[in-house]
């Protein structure tokens, strides 16, 4: 009961505190005070209480994009496990379902960003598209080969995965791990997949498929990629995890490790600059060589010896 | 069975009374005749589908035939319902589409071959005797390929026509030539005589499967003989293009599925040919569709994409099969057949939207149109539906069928076997590929072809013509949609006793898991979308007493934004394919501009199907090239010929005289 409501609390306010924390280190990196951690709530806020410029050219999609894919965050949230491995909802293949929701979501923001008609966002609809498209078999191929390894196919699956991988345990949630944070910064389009700060529309990714949003809109699409942040940070946290612990000191270790990623995340975009447009096919192009790499440790687990 | 005869002939007197109308009356009355068949035909298959009242009879027919079974079953009364609902959609829509070709004279005969095909397909799925069978079959194969001629004064339509013929005429060959040591070995021209031929393992039960799977490979559309899937649907009118790649592709299907159920126990070999072939076709389709920009060449690459993840289905099941897995068997091919069924769903739904869109703005070009969500708010909406629907978006019915077949390769993990693993891991990630690759082609093709502003003046001054005829099939096709993706466990059981026929024997699925799986998508869909209606709503309650403002584009500045500004389908699809490179057969033709003035520069790339390209193209020409050798054999001249005709007599005589 209390980890329920501890979940929805990660799901819900944990967003703002992640994007704070990255925020905050970013500031200490560069010698700043920063703004205050909660900072990105009050912006939520703001917009909310805002009114809209629409474009003239867009249509019905438009509006409806930002709520759609919205929905499709909170709703794949409810298929991801959070604290000590649990999910609101979980069924064998739900993790299917959680990709395929995202998909659909993306769909509408893909969609929504096309309809004003403009270029930059054209851009940076098909720079997502290609992005992603690149990332979603890496992410099904790790999450099938987990399920094959502990022959459990719900998404839970995944705080079992140490466990059971038995001596290759912790190489595979480690690559498991990289991989997904490489998810992580993909969709929430951090350097050095996408520049969050650029001022250019020219070099920016999910930035220019929202130029024309504003109001309300831009608050949801702002929460809902930061949701989508923490949805693959409590992964990587998951398959870091061991299950078998206590389950109030899971939560705080689960709460601390997202707050730890923030704090990677942060220290990444005070060193690196974002990669070449070009270049970064290959680097999200690294979720499905890690992705076959884990299928090969997974086989050698299971069949290792065997032929 | 009379109501089965009835049915068949209802069809058939339809095509033969719409010969003898005047031109406003010829759809109508084939609808109407259509209408009651489908009717009837659909009373029946389902009476075989819940009740398994299989309908047995045969009939006699004089010598070279014989005896001609004909048998319900539930895999052929699954089709039967297919074909019978779906034609008649498509041609109700027809009533309106074909009104825009009113005087051509080939619309005299063209509701007749219309009617033929249908009555065809139907008789294809119910006979089960190799010669009838194969008598239907060239029906079929004719009167569709007068169906793709329909424009024959387009030089475009007439050329794919004659690839169409063609390769129907490779796939019957290799379909006769497979039944044809299937009766030798048997003695028998009956399928049921087939099964003991392939009781053992080995060379020729391989080899006779192969055979057959490329023959009615041909007609699906699997890689590599896909090739004129992308000629025919854009030669062929809109409707004739929605009846063929939503129904008459499937008979290739059914005739897989046919001799998996003959065949009853397949061997591995063929398992992994199936998957693999399969698994080939989804992932070069929707590569190749990416690159399209005409609009029903785009959906026929689709076509392929989906015949590909159909055939994913059918090897999951044959590997259930080879390990007597029962349930990977099920899951299987239950995937595949509700993947028949949706993908006829929602493609006929986007051909019928690219037929009110060609109708309306006369282009195919996507990189001509754009804003028409605006103009014509039916056909986009419409369109919006089916496009997410064959993207296997949740909460729609594509997602439905491909989760069932992610299920199956997951469970397929049981089998406790290496290469089964990886192989199927594999799958999975090739599926999530073809998955993600057709997000990207249809918001290409949604975005640009749909939103925005329009490109071109056709696309400027287009207006909707919601006539009731085309929007009533379309809405329809919708309604279908949803329902299956929002209450998929009643949708799988159509496909129940069907995959029993596959799976030898009956199958009870209250309380599986795929019914299991089935209520929780159903579930989870449905709270998607009631979630996303209350967001709206609270996105509306939040506005309700805000300032919204209209203002143009952001465009960084600059003052004057025109149409040409807007990102094109090329552009939006050229950062991922340039990855892709490797795999089409680019021609390009550049001027790169030079001086201070550059006044001539262009650029312009075509990318050519690398298998039609490398190797179709170079078979025909070689085979041309040998025919050319024989020319000198027909000179024109008359004493000669009548030289072949003595000295073939001659050696006839001969011949009779030695033996």
């Amino acid at each position: 009961m209390l980890i329920g409501f501890l979940n929805i609390l990660v799901l819900l306010v944990l967003p703002f505190i992640f994007i704070g924390v990255i925020n905050k280190t970013k500031a200490f990196w560069s010698g700043r005070h920063g703004a205050p951690i909660l900072q990105p709530f009050y912006d939520f806020v703001r917009l909310l209480r805002k009114g809209q410029v629409i474009s003239t050219t867009s249509s019905a999609i438009f509006m409806m994009a930002p709520a759609v894919t919205f929905t499709s965050v909170i709703m794949a949230g409810a298929f991801v496990p959070l604290i000590s491995g649990r999910s609101f909802v979980d069924f064998e293949g739900g993790f299917i379902f959680f990709a395929y929701l995202l998909a659909a979501g993306k769909f509408f923001c893909l969609i929504g960003a096309l309809d004003v008609g403009s270029s930059f966002e054209g851009m940076g609809a098909s720079r997502e598209a290609g992005f992603s498209s690149m990332i979603e078999p890496g992410f099904l191929i790790i999450l099938s080969s987990i399920a094959a390894l502990t022959g459990n196919f719900s998404f839970g699956a995944i705080s079992i995965a140490l466990e059971k991988a038995g001596p290759f345990g912790y190489l595979i949630t480690f690559l498991a791990a990289i991989a997904f944070f490489i998810v992580l910064l993909a969709e929430g389009s951090r350097i050095p997949v996408d520049d969050p700060n650029t001022h250019l529309e020219l070099t920016m990714v999910h930035e220019a498929m929202v130029l024309d949003n504003s109001g309300f809109d831009l608050g949801l699409i702002i929460y809902g990629s930061a949701m989508k942040m923490i949805i693959f940070a409590s992964i990587v946290a998951n398959l870091i995890i061991p299950s078998i612990i206590n389950v109030y000191i899971s939560a705080f270790i689960f709460i601390m490790l997202i707050l730890l990623q923030a704090i990677i995340i942060g220290t990444i975009e005070s060193s690196f600059a974002r990669l070449k447009m070009s270049r970064v096919f290959e680097f999200v192009f690294i979720v499905v060589s890690l992705a076959l790499a884990i299928l090969a440790l997974v086989t050698m687990r299971i069949y290792g010896g065997q032929g | 069975m009379i109501l089965f005869i009835v049915g068949i002939f209802l069809l058939f007197a339809g095509g033969i009374v719409s010969l003898f109308l005047n031109e406003s009356l010829k759809p109508l009355i084939s609808v109407i005749f259509s209408f009651f068949s489908t009717f009837i035909l659909s009373f029946v298959s389902l009476k075989v589908l819940f009740y398994g009242d299989i309908i047995k009879f045969s009939f006699n027919l004089p010598f070279p035939i014989g005896d001609v079974p004909v048998i319900i079953d539930p895999l052929s009364a699954f089709f039967v319902l297919l074909i019978s609902i779906m034609s008649l959609i498509s041609l109700s829509y027809s009533i309106g589409y074909i009104t825009s070709y009113r005087g051509k004279s080939n619309l005299a005969s063209h509701y007749f071959f219309l009617m033929l095909l249908i009555c065809s397909m139907i008789c294809v799925t119910a006979v089960q005797n190799v010669i009838f069978f194969l008598i239907v079959w060239e029906i079929m194969s004719l009167s569709s390929f007068f169906l793709v001629i329909f424009e024959d004064d387009k030089k475009e339509a007439l050329s794919a026509g004659m690839n169409y013929l063609i390769m129907m005429h490779i796939s019957v060959l290799f379909i006769m030539a497979g039944f044809m040591v299937l009766a030798i070995h048997s003695g028998s021209m009956d399928f049921s005589a087939f099964t003991q031929v392939f009781s053992e393992n080995g060379f020729l039960k391989n080899a006779i499967f192969i055979c057959l799977f490329i023959g009615f490979g041909i007609k699906s559309g699997f890689v590599p003989f896909h090739n004129w899937l992308p000629k025919a649907h854009p030669a062929a009118p809109s409707h004739v293009s929605s009846i063929m790649s939503g129904v008459m592709i499937k008979t290739g299907i059914y005739g897989i599925l046919r001799v998996i159920n003959i065949m009853g126990i397949p061997t591995l070999e063929i398992s992994y040919f199936v998957l693999g072939i399969s698994v080939l076709s989804a992932l070069y389709g929707v590569l190749y569709a990416i690159a399209q920009h005409d609009i029903k060449r785009l959906l026929a690459y689709h076509s392929i994409e989906n015949i590909g993840i159909i055939g994913m289905g059918i090897g999951i099941g044959m590997f259930g099969l080879v390990y007597e897995n029962n349930l990977l068997a099920v899951l299987g091919f239950a995937g595949a057949l509700l993947h028949v069924l949706n993908h006829s769903i929602f493609k006929e739904l986007l051909f019928l939207g690219a037929g009110c869109v060609y109708t309306r703005t006369k282009t195919r070009d996507i990189e001509r149109l754009g804003g028409l969500l605006k103009k014509m708010p039916y056909t986009g909406w419409l369109f919006l539906v089916g496009a997410f629907a064959i993207v296997g978006l949740p909460p729609l019915n594509g997602f439905v069928s491909e989760f069932i077949i992610y299920i199956g390769l997951l469970k397929g993990f049981e089998i406790k076997s290496l290469n089964i693993l990886v192989i199927f891991i594999l799958s999975i990630g090739s599926l999530a590929f073809v998955g993600s690759m057709a997000l990207l082609c249809f918001t290409k093709f949604f975005g640009v072809a749909f939103l925005g502003v329009p490109r071109s003046k056709e696309a400027q001054q287009v207006k909707e013509d919601p006539s009731f005829t085309m929007l009533l099939p379309m809405i329809v096709l919708a309604l279908f949609i949803f329902t299956i993706g929002l209450f998929p466990q009643y949708a799988i059981k159509l496909t129940v006793s069907a995959t029993g026929c596959l799976t030898g024997g009956r199958v009870d699925i209250a309380g599986t898991l795929p019914m299991t799986l089935m209520n929780n998508i159903s579930l989870s869909a449905l709270a998607f979308l009631g979630l996303t209606g209350i967001m709206l709503l609270i996105r509306r309650s939040f506005l309700a007493n805000k300032t919204l403002e209209s203002f143009k584009t952001w465009d960084c500045g600059y003052q004057a934004p025109d149409s040409r500004m807007q990102y094109s389908a090329s552009s939006y699809a050229a950062p991922f394919l340039s990855l892709f490179n490797p795999f089409f057969a680019l021609s390009t033709d550049t001027v790169k501009p030079h001086g201070y003035f550059p006044a001539t520069a262009r650029f312009s790339e075509k990318k050519h199907d690398v298998i039609e390209h490398y190797f179709i193209k170079r078979l025909t020409g070689f085979v041309n090239g040998l025919f050319k050798k024989f020319t000198w054999i027909q000179s024109g001249d008359t004493q000669l010929y009548i030289l072949y005709g003595v000295i073939f007599l001659v050696l006839a005589l001969i011949a009779v005289a030695v033996y």
